[in-house]
């Protein structure tokens, strides 16, 4: 099986990176051999000329780094398409789905045009950063994670999770994410994959694996279901 | 009409530290919030001293100030600093206020602020310093300070035209700080122990800031550390003006070279954190005149805060309290590269937990997957006991690490920790805590120090 990260050279915060590690050791504890495919800025993507890849992943990345990836990711812009219409899996977490949107907004006003190939739009206030626990539903799941932001989305949309605690692409929707076909987005940071069993257990599915037997299966449970109990505390605050 | 207003809050101000200090409170930032609160333009009225420098940086701040006004009261000279107080705006303002007199003139020559990297943008407007020290920029709070690109883009939007950098030169993101700034670099040459691929999950420096290309390390110390260059456009890391040339571990001392003399230093403390926080206070002291030999001199009387890093030994254990500032990821990575390089057994006692997160909302563990637990998973570590409200997130990423669960212990108090962690005479026991648990970390190690005692 392979799996292809893009730009992990700048697409690399906040631990987003071990979401695919930890993808890999799921699937060996299945059998299944997993080969990372590193694409960095100036080569051309593995996706560009095969299809073959069982899930394409990108993680959150600096405000400049936004711009260096919509650069490396111009010219395969009607690729990109094809692949989402096609059904193909990407996974996109953090503010690194924006550049598949059609612009982000900065501070002055200023729009960076985006590769439109979904319906929305940022804002970016870096003076006013965003910070939240998350509790949403994937279906019958319940997902967990953490907002840490400069940026809110708006346009149109179908969500990835429905909000149940936080708030969604901005604090006027409850739609968390973006789904077409198998192109999950979210603005979740981080260790997403380690920290929602159930979710990473899916994605295997959808990766094409027959059984999804995690790593650190019972820790990673653990962890997943006092989390959850904790974060659906009345009390407790949600955003920072 | 202004001046009157300045004098009534500095008045209030000064009103309020007295009430704070009869009533046996701390409080560092109420006056300064008051005086600000009161005449907006306090900070650009008060009476400051001639010189003024601020520390500024992610990590070693604190301890290169507190470093720095030891070594200025060594020489003799009065030096007013907030080391006793808050690093944002209210507590610098609050530091200006005591070293004023009833007229808000100053009784000081020289200034030292350790300097918050946010608080920047509200203070340099008002109190531009002759020198700024930045120790390194790396990733830090997640929530407050998101990336180091953001820190540095703060930072250079807000220094003062007129304001020299002392900048390392082993730490890109820091040195593209306000490009058009005098500066000069200081480093560390080329070490032994260097490599040239990170072994570190954090490295903020992949690409060329020209360019974009691949990033080639001539040597790297940890993380982004080190000296570089970009295979596509040439681009590569500055020469040092100040440089440590030579370490010597038997001696515990290091040479600091200039090209206008050379100084033999003793150690503060014998980490590479804290050489590059050395050369960093040299390159300073040397910037503004002083003698290799003065600086020697002076640096001996300066010392590494002691709640920030404490060694006892009772009845041949050692109990080791390490700071590893909580949610930072790089501090935290630090301090396990520190203690696993220390010979012997351990054992280890995690709680760094954000206790202040946790009574409002919950800590963000994002940071523990950019943070090396790796560097835990060691033959020489004989047991890691997780505690606090994290235990369960320490123990899903040791063994994430590859530390066999036969190795981890959870106790969700971590005076319980204190009380069930194994160890027997000849051991080190390493405990990590983080700002949040200074006093919770003295009542540990009180635990521990009388089980040792007992052996």
């Amino acid at each position: 099986m392979k799996i292809e990260v893009l730009f992990p050279e700048i697409c690399n915060l906040y631990g987003d990176l071990q979401n695919i590690e930890y993808l890999r050791r799921s699937f060996k504890e299945n059998g299944v051999d997993c080969e990372i495919i590193d694409t960095a800025l100036k080569t051309e993507p593995y996706f560009a000329s095969h299809d073959d890849m069982a899930l394409i992943y990108m993680g959150t990345v600096t405000e400049h780094g936004q711009e260096l990836v919509m650069d490396a990711l111009k010219p395969y812009k009607d690729r990109i398409r094809e692949l989402m219409d096609a059904g193909k899996v990407f996974l996109v977490t953090g503010n690194a789905w924006e550049v598949f949107g059609e612009y982000i907004e900065c501070d002055d006003g200023r729009q960076i045009p985006c590769l439109g190939l979904l319906k929305t739009h940022a804002v970016r206030r870096m003076m006013k950063r965003y910070n939240s626990l998350y509790v949403g539903k994937f279906g019958d799941m319940d997902i967990v994670g953490f907002k840490s932001q400069f940026t809110h989305s708006y346009g149109e949309f179908t969500p990835l999770f429905e909000t149940v605690r936080g708030d969604g692409l901005n604090p006027e929707v409850k739609g968390e994410g973006i789904r077409i076909n198998n192109f999950l987005a979210t603005y979740i940071i981080g260790p997403l994959l380690i920290l929602n069993p159930p979710f990473t257990k899916y994605l295997m599915r959808l990766c094409g694996a027959e059984s999804d037997k995690l790593a650190y299966e019972e820790a990673a449970m653990d962890v997943y279901t006092h989390r959850l109990e904790e974060f659906m505390q009345p009390e407790r605050g949600l955003t920072y | 009409m202004g001046k009157l207003r300045f004098l009534f809050a500095l008045w209030a101000a000064r009103l309020c530290w007295v009430a704070l200090k009869i009533t046996g409170h701390h409080g560092t930032n109420l006056p300064g919030q008051i005086a600000n609160d009161l005449c907006p333009d306090f900070l650009d009225r008060i009476g400051k001293p001639e010189h003024i420098i601020s520390v500024t940086g992610t990590n070693g701040k604190t301890t290169v100030n507190n470093m720095i006004c030891d070594m200025f009261e060594a020489s003799g000279r009065k030096v007013l600093s907030n080391r006793a107080g808050s690093n944002t705006k209210p507590g610098i303002t609050t530091a200006l206020i005591n070293g004023a007199s009833f007229l808000g003139k100053t009784k000081y020559d020289v200034a030292v602020f350790e300097t918050d990297e946010r608080t920047t943008p509200k203070l340099y407007p008002h109190v531009k310093p002759e020198y700024i020290l930045i120790t390194n920029l790396f990733r830090d709070s997640i929530m407050r300070n998101g990336h180091p690109e953001f820190i540095g883009g703060i930072l250079t939007d807000n220094i003062p035209a007129s304001s020299k950098l002392i900048l390392n030169g082993d730490d890109l993101i820091s040195c593209g700080v306000a490009p058009n700034n005098a500066r000069v670099y200081y480093g560390i040459n080329r070490l032994e122990s260097d490599i040239k691929e990170c072994i570190n999950l954090i490295n903020d420096i992949r690409i060329c800031p020209r360019c974009a290309g691949k990033l080639e390390y001539d040597y790297l110390r940890y993380h982004h550390i080190g000296r570089c260059h970009c295979v596509d456009c040439g681009f590569k890391s500055p020469d040092y003006d100040y440089a440590a040339t030579i370490i010597d571990r038997k001696n515990k001392t290091v040479t600091i070279e200039d090209k206008k003399g050379t100084g033999v230093y003793e150690f503060v403390n014998d980490s590479i954190f804290n050489i590059y926080n050395m050369v960093s206070i040299a390159a300073l002291f040397r910037e503004m005149g002083y003698e290799h030999s003065d600086i020697v001199e002076y640096m001996k009387k300066s010392k590494v805060v002691e709640s920030r890093y404490k060694m006892v030994k009772v009845n041949n254990v050692s109990i080791l309290t390490q700071l590893a500032k909580e949610k930072n990821a790089l501090a935290i990575s630090r301090a396990f590269d520190y203690v696993r390089e220390l010979p012997g057994r351990k054992s280890i006692l995690l709680m760094m937990n954000c206790l202040y997160d946790e009574a409002h909302w919950s800590e963000n563990t994002c940071w523990m997957y950019d943070c090396d637990f790796e560097f835990l998973n060691d033959d020489n570590v004989r047991e890691i006991v997780v505690s606090g409200p994290r235990a369960r997130d320490y123990r899903l990423r040791l063994l994430y690490a590859g530390v066999p669960d036969s190795k981890i212990k959870i106790e969700l108090s971590e005076l319980e920790g204190a009380k069930n962690i194994d160890f027997d005479k000849g051991d080190l026991v390493c405990v990590f805590h983080g700002v949040d648990s200074f006093d919770l970390t003295q009542k540990v190690r009180k635990i521990l120090m009388e089980r040792a005692e007992k052996l």
